[in-house]
């Protein structure tokens, strides 16, 4: 423990992209960043710029190359149930039923039978799906299926979540929806989350902080606060307030989108 | 997964060719078993080389795959006009569907002795045999890709003034053009087995009827220079099928990605 | 009932066509006996015990080397796709091997195993397994990475991730692939029974061929191919019952 014990620490993380044709790309050069516990910490970026990829290496799917990342003081060196992680394509498991797949995570824990059926229960309540527990993710609806991942990641409780534009696939009233949800669950059991996103709105809603990345390789080129009074809800879209962040923020994202699609040709 | 480029990658599959043969070599030579089991690899490459230069190996290749061809144009042919015909035309649809949904998943391998009977044992039997292998998957595939055309392109079609006939030959055919191919992709390797059972039934000159006739002769390196010549063949005659559909749906999406 | 009268007319108007067709002397009886007459030898093959003989070996030497087949296929896929080191070494020698016409292997396993049983399951078994493998090999490796960084993240090991995700994960193609196996099982079963040995239904199609016992011959044809397709519709039952996650 000692120094730093508390949230992430990102130190100067590099990434290589290596495709299976073609030469090696930096996606991610000296990346230092450090997550306050119980933060909320949008990662923002063109598409490309190597979010993802930095969300992926603190999840431990990934060997990082060059540079560390601790959680509470310890290094990341695979993946674990103390970072739960939230994909866009939900990724649940079609065999499963909604239940089965809330129970899951539970059953890897090791958990007693009942003590298990309970709390996934209460899950399903807690993203209002108790009366499909029975059904298969193919019979549900996007949004609804990103409820089920949500509560499975919830399920064995982690410290961290880890969220991949999680929201990305959904159209914009259901993710209006879920950004309401979200907000309420992170008040009833706060986490440290890493949300990563191309929607700037999105970032500035959810959000207590935002790194802007640049287009590829990405570094972090600006932290913005983003910080709102206590207990704000959706009003909160409405205020000057969040249009002038959003405003700002955009303004960062912009050049990074062109140079973006510049290198891409 | 593990990180390796192309080239490494194709390199290493060859060093695992190269090392199967090397196994099959050692085990031959190490008299664990005997020649006639499993003759050495090199041995039977040898007769491979030879039976090739004496011109006997090639004509009997030659012959079984003239009798997969034959047959398989025959079952395709028929195959794609059923099977269009019945995607679009309700009575034809009535009367074959019964008849393909229990002749597709039939082992119609076991009418060998009833085409012997009616065709007796040479070229026309064998290759009617193959015909009749290789029909079902066609029809299957192609009444699916003629049933599956899309309905917008059918109507723009139809409002750009296309007949009936032309809508057929123009749009349905070849939009179809994909599953069928896939139903030819099917129909091949059926051919191909189809064509060697039946000369090894039948008997006659051919692959087939070769090995039989090696088997029984316990000559063991005839029958595993058979195999490496059939097994090369097959899988030229599956890449030339690949790359046949490359060619011909250019403008297929799937040709672009991957 | 009256849909499914309608639907399964065009055989009842093919049975009538080979009853009549020898009765008046349009073919030849001999080729082609009354479906009346088949039915009467199929009935005495029946009561004779030869049916259910050389059925039940065929069925059991089937079985044998279909299972087999499956069994292993789907171990050396998922292994295969699993460990890079295996994948680079064995991959090639399945492409390479997949599209060789599998009946030519028939003399060769004849030689090895010999006449009896012993030859016709390894037909079986060598002719299943390389579908089964590739089948298996595609869907281990078309399963999502992100349902294996999920399962990861759950608390499961690579082994877990192994046994519960993957396996079923690649369910569907392996069932598919399991679909085509048992296609090709009746090919190499019944062509491996008709070339050497004496039971199974294979064999008997033949001894009766070769006897001139056409009626016979063509009653055992029949019934392997009601045999193969009652094998394929339960399968396919069996099928949809695994894979009911599905819409």
């Amino acid at each position: 423990m000692g120094m730093g014990g508390s949230g992430i620490i990102f130190d100067e993380v590099c990434h290589t992209y290596r495709p299976r044709r073609g030469r090696p790309v930096l996606a991610l050069d000296k990346i230092s960043l450090d997550v306050r516990d119980r933060e909320f910490l949008a990662l923002l970026g063109p598409s490309g710029c190597g979010k993802s990829t930095l969300l992926y290496l603190l999840g431990g799917f990934m060997p990082i190359e060059s540079g560390s990342i601790t959680t509470h003081g310890k290094p990341v060196t695979g993946p674990g149930p103390d970072r739960g992680i939230v994909f866009q394509s939900f990724a649940l498991f079609p065999w499963k039923t909604v239940r089965q797949n809330v129970l899951y995570g539970l059953e890897k824990q090791g958990m007693p039978r009942a003590e298990r059926e309970q709390r996934t229960k209460e899950l399903l309540e807690l993203v209002h799906l108790s009366a499909f527990a029975d059904s298969y993710p193919s019979q549900l609806s996007g949004g609804m299926k990103q409820r089920v991942a949500i509560a499975r990641t919830l399920a064995v409780d982690p410290g961290i979540l880890l969220m991949d534009e999680p929201f990305g696939a959904l159209d914009a009233q259901t993710r209006a929806l879920m950004h309401e949800e979200l907000l309420a669950i992170m008040q009833r059991s706060p986490k440290t989350v890493v949300f990563v996103t191309h929607d700037v709105r999105e970032a500035v809603y959810l959000a207590d902080r935002v790194a802007v990345m640049s287009a590829r390789p990405g570094r972090i080129k600006e932290i913005v606060s983003t910080e709102k009074p206590a207990g704000a809800g959706s009003e909160f879209l409405q205020t000057p307030e969040f249009a002038e962040k959003v405003e700002h923020l955009w303004g960062l994202v912009r050049d990074e989108a062109i140079r973006a699609q510049d290198a891409a040709h | 997964m593990a990180r390796m480029n192309p080239i490494g990658r194709n390199l290493l599959g060859w060093v695992s060719v190269v090392v199967f043969l090397a196994a099959w070599e050692i085990l031959a030579r190490s008299h664990v078993f005997t020649e006639f089991l499993l003759p050495s690899f090199s041995a039977s490459f040898e007769r491979l080389v030879e039976d090739t230069l004496s011109g006997e190996l090639l004509r009997n290749l030659g012959l079984t795959l003239l009798r997969a061809f034959a047959g398989f144009a025959m079952g395709a042919v028929a195959g794609v006009v059923i099977g269009v015909c019945m995607a679009r035309m309700p009575l034809v649809r009535w009367f074959f569907d019964p008849i393909v949904s229990i002749g597709l998943p039939m082992p119609k391998i076991a009418f060998i002795p009833v085409f012997i009977l009616w065709f007796g044992v040479f070229d026309e039997s064998k290759i009617l045999m193959v015909a009749f292998n290789a029909l079902f998957p066609v029809v299957v595939a192609t009444m699916a890709g003629a049933e599956a055309v899309d309905r917008v392109m059918i109507w723009s079609a139809r409002s750009l003034g296309a007949s009936p006939r032309r809508l057929l030959f123009e749009i349905a055919i070849p939009a179809a053009l994909p599953e069928i191919f896939t139903g030819l992709q099917i129909a091949m390797p059926i051919a191909l087995i189809v064509a060697i059972v039946s000369e090894m039934a039948m008997g006659g000159e051919g692959l087939g009827g070769a090995l039989m006739t090696q088997m029984r002769f316990a000559d063991s390196r005839g029958v595993f220079s058979g195999i490496l010549a059939i097994g090369i063949a097959g899988s030229l005659v599956v890449k030339a099928m690949e790359l046949i559909r490359r060619r011909l749906l250019v403008w297929h999406q799937e040709t672009q990605s991957g | 009932m009256k849909a499914a009268a309608l639907r399964y007319l065009p055989l009842v108007l093919l049975a009538i066509v080979w009853e009549l067709a020898p009765r008046l002397h349009l073919v030849d009886a001999s080729a082609l006996p009354p479906l009346t007459a088949v039915a009467r030898s199929w009935f005495s093959l029946l009561v004779d015990g030869d049916i259910l003989f050389n059925g039940v070996s065929s069925l059991l030497n089937l079985l044998y080397g279909l299972i087999g087949a499956i069994v292993v296929g789907i171990a050396l896929g998922v292994l295969m796709a699993w460990y890079p080191t295996f994948d680079v070494f064995a991959t090639p020698l399945v492409r390479i091997s997949y599209p060789m016409p599998k009946s030519a292997l028939i003399p060769v396993m004849i030689l090895w195993f010999g006449l009896g049983a012993g030859s016709k399951i390894a037909s079986v078994f060598m002719g299943c397994l390389l579908p089964v493998i590739l089948s298996t090999y595609n869907g281990a490796r078309g399963i999502e990475q992100t349902m294996i960084w999920s399962a990861r993240a759950l608390g499961a090991s690579r082994w877990q991730v192994l046994r519960e995700i993957v396996l079923p994960g690649a369910m569907p193609e392996i069932l598919a692939g399991v679909r085509n196996a048992l296609a090709l099982s009746f090919i190499l079963l019944v062509a491996a029974e008709l070339l050497v040995g004496q039971r199974g239904m294979g064999y008997l199609i033949s001894f009766l061929g070769d006897g001139g016992v056409y009626d016979g011959m063509f009653a055992a044809v029949l019934t392997v191919s009601a045999f193969g397709f009652f094998a394929d519709r339960c399968y396919l039952l069996f099928m949809r019952w695994m894979l009911q996650w599905r819409e």
